[in-house]
């Protein structure tokens, strides 16, 4: 199957409750192959959104798109979703329960059963296959919230913070189970507040706020439209030290190192010269914004 | 694993509503609440049934003792106390002052003194009506013998006066009757805590959060029938132990005959109970569509309590005219259907079309309930914490 079918397409959707806006008028897609991290404040309308893409929510206006066709039913049963609020049944069985889950998705019950064990002893747990779900600690009822999700080969991954209180190892599987699904073919979108993890691991990443898109993009992409930083060491200089350079406005000191920003078409060497007319320079180094970074600007201009 | 135990889901896909009702089976035949209350039921009925039977065993026969004279009076007296419905065994006594040590121990009812024809009787506390005729009449008969007659002239003399009924009771006997209503009552009650299991069910899925995920997957209507089948075939199956359980105990102390029940007419009641439950239990499930915790079920499904205790007391106003304008046009409503039309169709002649009529509306509605309840169900999902009114539920803008 070619990249450009397969493509989740999220279309002008809005959605008010009452007074307040959850989300307006917002566009964006997740291609095939794709992780797409969505990033935004609480209540920017990450969840909103998801839960619209699935049909637990009906939308004021817009449509959500699937392979070319607006997402009916049937299209809705292939996706594999992991809900903000956490839910499986507590009293049945682990193994029984993603099996069932399975079944419901339209699986045969050996093909289910074969699944359920399948993930169970890739997150780690084919030891509590027969427990109960609530005899299980919180982290290992989030892995099986997870293989929920997982378990019926879906074609679209939609997952609402997938990794909150997961452990380090627990992560790793799951980025690597991410990738994977997407290497597959499969657009997979997911939500995070872990902005080193979203930019570790996505593909391209679309921040929220007030429910509007108000970035979208590959993390370099975002970079762009940011501003230059460099770091410079300069322990001749008098303190405080500006630089005096136009269009260069000092950030933050650090012992001698001074982070400086640099407005869009300044030359860094001029950066460079003013440190060395202090005396000796011992470091200048280019840095990048992280995502962090980026978000919080993205955040300040779309507040101003 | 136990995942084959029912002999499906091997390399089949099921139907959701399948999925969902064996779902409800097994877990309800896993809890322990549920095994350890249908054992519990058992228990109670056959001990109840065994502890009614030695209490009636007590009061029968009467003990009658005669002594001297009055023992001539034993044969007449057996025949007159068996034609007044009294269970007496009769008792010669040798000794009265014995006998009435006897009457006044409890060993003995009845002591009768004296000649045939002027006996005198001793109890304790009361004596039966029916046995004190019955000694009057044996005396009587005893005095006119005595008088010269013969036994065909005091016979034609003593003779009961014939009654003639210008409305003789319908052709189906009281003891149906009696049967097909006390079975009407219990099931009633069964109906009303299968109800409310299925309204716990219900709000399961809200009160877990595992609804976000089903609700993706499987339509709500289809989720709310699947529980209302697992649950009732659950129930039916704790009916059968505890019923089976009560019939046997009842077959084995004779407590009561066994109702000869025709097989059309257990077979209408088990097609009524089934329309009663589907009914009950949607409406049910639908009002449990508008909570979302466990602790509000209780007050949303109390008017369907209420609705039911109605049906269950028309049954007596409307039972002494069963083809009266109230039964006849009560027995076709679908709240009532269930009960009245049983209860009619085991009392009186109902016209088929009748029977017809309110199976179709009773079913109509249980159609409607459900997508009723699914609508309601899906528009509150995500509403979570707060009671829906109903009328936002049923419009969807619950959603906003």
């Amino acid at each position: 199957m070619s990249d450009d079918v397969r493509t989740l397409e999220i279309d002008h959707i809005s959605k008010r409750y009452r007074q307040t806006v959850a989300v307006d008028d917002l566009t964006f897609e997740i291609h095939a192959g794709e992780v797409f991290g969505f990033v935004g404040r609480n209540g920017a309308g990450k969840t909103t959104t998801m839960r619209i893409v699935l049909g637990v929510l009906g939308a004021d206006a817009g449509e959500v798109r699937f392979d070319g066709r607006p997402l009916d039913f049937a299209t809705r049963r292939r996706i594999g979703y992991m809900p903000e609020e956490r839910g499986l049944y507590p009293k049945m069985h682990v193994a029984e329960q993603l099996t069932y889950l399975g079944e419901l998705h339209g699986m045969t019950g050996a093909d289910a059963r074969a699944a359920a064990r399948s993930w169970l002893e890739r997150f780690g747990l084919a030891d509590r296959r027969d427990a109960e779900l609530q005899a299980l600690s919180l982290g290992n009822q989030q892995r099986v919230q997870l293989a929920a999700a997982l378990v019926f080969g879906p074609d679209v991954l939609v997952l609402d913070e997938p990794f909150a209180g997961l452990d380090p190892v627990a992560v790793d599987v799951m980025a690597d189970v991410l990738r994977e699904r997407a290497d597959a073919g499969v657009p997979v979108i997911f939500s995070s507040h872990e902005l080193e993890l979203v930019e570790r691991l996505c593909d391209r990443v679309g921040i929220i706020e007030r429910g509007h898109m108000v970035a979208c993009g590959t993390v370099d992409e975002l970079r762009a439209g940011g501003l230059e930083r460099r770091w410079i060491d300069v322990p001749a200089a008098p303190d405080p030290w500006e630089a005096d350079v136009p269009g260069v406005r000092l950030l933050r000191t650090d012992g001698t190192r001074r982070l400086f920003e640099l407005d869009p078409g300044v030359d860094d060497q001029a950066l460079l010269q003013a440190g060395l007319a202090t005396g000796a320079v011992r470091e200048f180094e280019r840095v990048e914004p992280t995502l962090g970074e980026i978000f919080r600007n993205v955040i300040d201009e779309a507040a101003a | 694993m136990n995942a084959r135990s029912f002999g499906l889901g091997g390399t089949r896909r099921l139907p959701s509503i399948v999925l969902v009702a064996r779902r409800e089976i097994r877990m309800r035949l896993r809890s322990r609440v549920f095994v350890g209350g249908t054992i519990l039921m058992t228990i109670l009925v056959v001990v109840g049934i065994v502890a009614a039977s030695l209490l009636a065993g007590k009061t029968n026969p009467v003990r009658v003792g005669f002594s001297g004279g009055s023992q001539a009076l034993e044969a007449t007296f057996t025949a007159s106390a068996t034609a007044l419905g009294a269970k007496v065994t009769v008792i010669d006594i040798a000794d009265v002052t014995a006998g009435e040590a006897q009457v006044t121990a409890g060993t003995l009812d009845v002591l009768v003194t004296g000649s045939a024809t002027a006996p005198t009787a001793v109890a304790k506390s009361a004596m039966a009506s029916n046995v004190e005729s019955a000694l009057s009449l044996a005396a009587e008969a005893a005095r006119l013998s005595d008088a010269g007659l013969s036994p065909v002239a005091i016979a034609s003399a003593m003779a009961l006066v014939p009654v003639q009924l210008l409305q003789p009771p319908s052709a189906k006997d009281n003891e149906n009757l009696f049967a097909s209503l006390a079975l009407g009552i219990v099931l009633w009650i069964a109906l009303g805590q299968y109800g409310n299991m299925v309204a716990q069910g219900v709000v399961e899925e809200k009160a877990t959060r595992i609804m976000e995920i089903l609700l993706a997957t499987i339509r709500p209507s289809r989720l709310l029938a699947g529980k209302v089948i697992g649950i009732g075939l659950v129930g039916l199956l704790q009916l059968t132990i505890v019923g089976g359980a009560a019939l046997i105990a009842v077959a084995a102390t004779n407590v009561a005959p066994i109702p000869a029940l025709g097989v059309a007419s257990i077979l209408m009641d088990i097609l009524w109970f089934l329309l009663g439950f589907l009914f009950y239990a949607t409406a049910y499930a639908a009002v449990a569509s508008l909570v979302s915790r466990q602790e509000e079920v209780q007050s949303a499904v109390a008017p369907i309590g209420i609705l039911q205790i109605a049906a269950y007391l028309l049954v007596y106003v409307a039972l002494p005219n069963p083809s009266g304008p109230l039964a006849t046009v009560c027995s076709l409503l679908p709240p009532f259907a269930p009960i009245l039309m049983a209860v009619r169709m085991a009392d009186t002649d109902v016209p088929s079309w009748q029977v017809g009529l309110a199976a179709a509306l009773t079913l109509a509605s249980i159609v409607g309930l459900t997508w009723l309840a699914g609508r309601i169900y899906g528009n509150t999902a995500m509403r979570l914490g707060t009671r829906v009114r109903f009328m936002d539920a049923f419009r969807g803008n619950a959603r906003g």
